[in-house]
């Protein structure tokens, strides 16, 4: 736990230490004894939580994490998120944008899913969760209604990648002006040009890293 | 004419055990029930009535696919296995049906809490009509064509049961999940042993071990979860042990190190060099597709892009046997018919031994 004597650079230095380490808890803590201690909310995200989420991403890449240490990685920045959005938002800081995300029909898997949300909201972005197992028309349904900027297609079975053509298909055809990322080892580059979407990730944490590219108009 | 199972057989059984010559190079496709379905036209619910439905549907379609294996894909220990411990922990309402293709359980839904995984009562397969559908239909294969074989898994159906939550217990709360995988392993047993009743001995199983792999866990975490019950199931069953997984980034060498394989069941990495290292390295264990990945030149390539890549896979890894042809993972609606029935005309061509690639 944080002591009541570090001074405000301390604190988020052991903040970034929590999300690197992956202790949800610990990072509620430091969050609030940083706004107790005046840290302005956005050097929080900045200096803390963003370079945390960045050295575990690194660190996935490197091979000296794996998706247990992602995923708790991500709770704590999703926890400490939950603090300081509010607070951000009264602060008029503007997300990065909106991402519609869900598993195509016929698929129930939703690991990679997760991951991506949490690393997500992480980073400012409004992720709207449409869930498992969702026919082509819901995803067009939902982007009209929600317009987002990137649309992602997560899935693990390649009995799914009928639905995810599909689906895609669709969006295209309908003219829904979002990106379109794919994702999940079950498809490939070549797949992803052939059904016309905008990018492929192989998984949650480059699925993370080509949708803030998306968001950036890269 | 009828189909030449005796030869497949024999093809199977000389490359794995090099107990006989052999004429060519198998084929061991994964055929799951979308593609049972897709052939005999028929709905998954109706393959799945009785033994004979299931027995016959899989045979019409291995057969059509001029395939040397055979097989009951819900007898899997994925959603067949997440169905059964639905059922006896009367968890039913997790389990979504569908009309061309296997039912899925909800994930994470049957032990979504502690609670859930102290409880959990392990299934009496004898009692789960899908099982004993499934089972039954291999004793049918088994009588008609000689052929049987069982699937086994732990991590597959840990993720099931336990869905994202398995990934955080790994690292908070390890015991809690190796508690969890010891109730799969026993449930595996109780298949295992079903299956000795109905068809007999278990000469070799297909093992579907999702954990091997690096973008799910480290390998010490994928044998801590997995590889120390293979090695349980092994000693139990002394059977050959096929391990599949359908990753990116497998670890098949790690694996090979450690476990006394028959065979590896993959589509990564790509790169042939890798496949052609790893049989140098372990000459013994036999290759079961090496880079034929069902979602690159099977969905997206002509008949001709798909011969080449048989062609590749069969020049780099054939010579001396201990090779089988065999895209992976499950073939997907999406896929031709076309460049499907490739495979077996590719393999006719330049798997006929002797090799000649003039």
């Amino acid at each position: 736990m944080c002591s009541q004597y570090l001074n405000a650079n301390e604190i988020l230095e052991k903040l970034r230490r929590t999300i690197i380490e992956g202790i949800p808890e610990d990072a509620i803590d430091l969050v609030n004894k940083s706004l107790e201690a005046k840290v302005d909310p956005k050097q929080i995200l900045n200096d803390a939580i963003l370079k945390g989420a960045e050295e575990v991403g690194l660190k996935y890449e490197n091979g000296e994490f794996f998706l247990a240490d992602m995923l708790l990685a991500a709770d704590a920045i999703n926890d400490s998120m939950d603090i300081i959005r509010p607070k951000l938002k009264e602060g008029k800081q503007e997300t990065m944008g909106k991402v519609l995300i869900g598993t195509p029909e016929g698929d129930l898997h939703d690991i990679g899913k997760s991951l991506i949300i949490a690393l997500l909201n992480g980073r400012g972005v409004d992720v709207i969760d449409l869930g498992v197992d969702i026919p082509p028309e819901e995803f067009l349904d939902a982007a009209k209604k929600e317009n987002p900027d990137v649309i992602g297609l997560s899935g693990l079975l390649t009995v799914s990648i009928s639905k995810m053509i599909e689906t895609v298909m669709l969006l295209k055809d309908e003219g829904i002006k979002a990106k379109i990322i794919v994702g999940g080892g079950i498809l490939s580059e070549e797949s992803c040009k052939k059904i016309n979407a905008d990018a492929w990730a192989k998984d949650g944490w480059e699925g993370v890293k080509k949708i803030i590219k998306l968001l950036e108009g890269e | 004419m009828p189909y030449d199972w005796d030869a497949s057989r024999k093809r199977i059984i000389g490359t794995f055990f090099g107990t006989n010559k052999i004429d060519r190079v198998p084929y061991f496709p994964l055929a799951c029930e979308e593609i049972i379905c897709r052939i005999t036209g028929k709905t998954y619910r109706e393959i799945i009535a009785s033994p004979k439905n299931y027995a016959n549907a899989a045979i019409t379609t291995f057969e059509f696919l001029k395939a040397d294996t055979i097989s009951i894909p819900t007898a899997y220990a994925g959603p067949g296995e997440a169905l059964a411990f639905a059922e006896a922990n009367n968890k039913k309402e997790s389990i979504k049906w569908f009309d061309y293709k296997v039912f899925m359980a909800k994930q994470g839904v049957i032990c979504k809490t502690e609670e859930d995984i102290d409880k959990l009562e392990i299934p009496d397969h004898r009692k789960i009509s899908v099982w004993d559908t499934s089972i039954s239909a291999i004793e049918i294969i088994n009588k008609k064509i000689g052929m049987g074989g069982l699937c086994l898994g732990i991590w597959s159906v840990v993720q099931e049961l336990r869905g994202v939550q398995a990934y955080r217990d790994m690292r908070r709360n390890p015991d809690l999940l190796l508690k969890l995988c010891e109730k799969v392993y026993e449930s595996q047993m109780d298949i295992l042993n079903f299956y000795r009743e109905k068809v007999g001995g278990v000469g070799i199983i297909f093992f579907t071990g999702y954990s091997f792999n690096k973008h799910m866990m480290s390998f010490e975490d994928a044998m801590k979860f997995e590889g120390q019950f293979i090695k349980r199931i092994q000693k139990e069953t002394k059977a050959g042990i096929i391990l599949h997984n359908c990753g990116t980034t497998p670890y098949f060498n790690e694996v090979c190190d450690e476990i006394d394989l028959l065979a590896v069941n993959g589509s990564h990495p790509l790169n042939i060099e890798y496949w052609v290292n790893f049989k140098e390295k372990f000459p013994n264990v036999t290759i079961i597709g090496a880079n034929i990945d069902v979602s690159r030149e099977l969905l997206n390539g002509s008949p001709q892009d798909v011969e080449n890549k048989v062609k590749e896979n069969i020049k780099n890894l054939a010579t001396g046997g201990k090779y089988v042809v065999g895209p992976i993972c499950c073939l997907p609606w999406g896929v031709s018919l076309k460049n499907i029935m490739t495979i077996p005309k590719a393999i006719k061509k330049w798997g006929t031994y002797p090799l000649n690639f003039n």
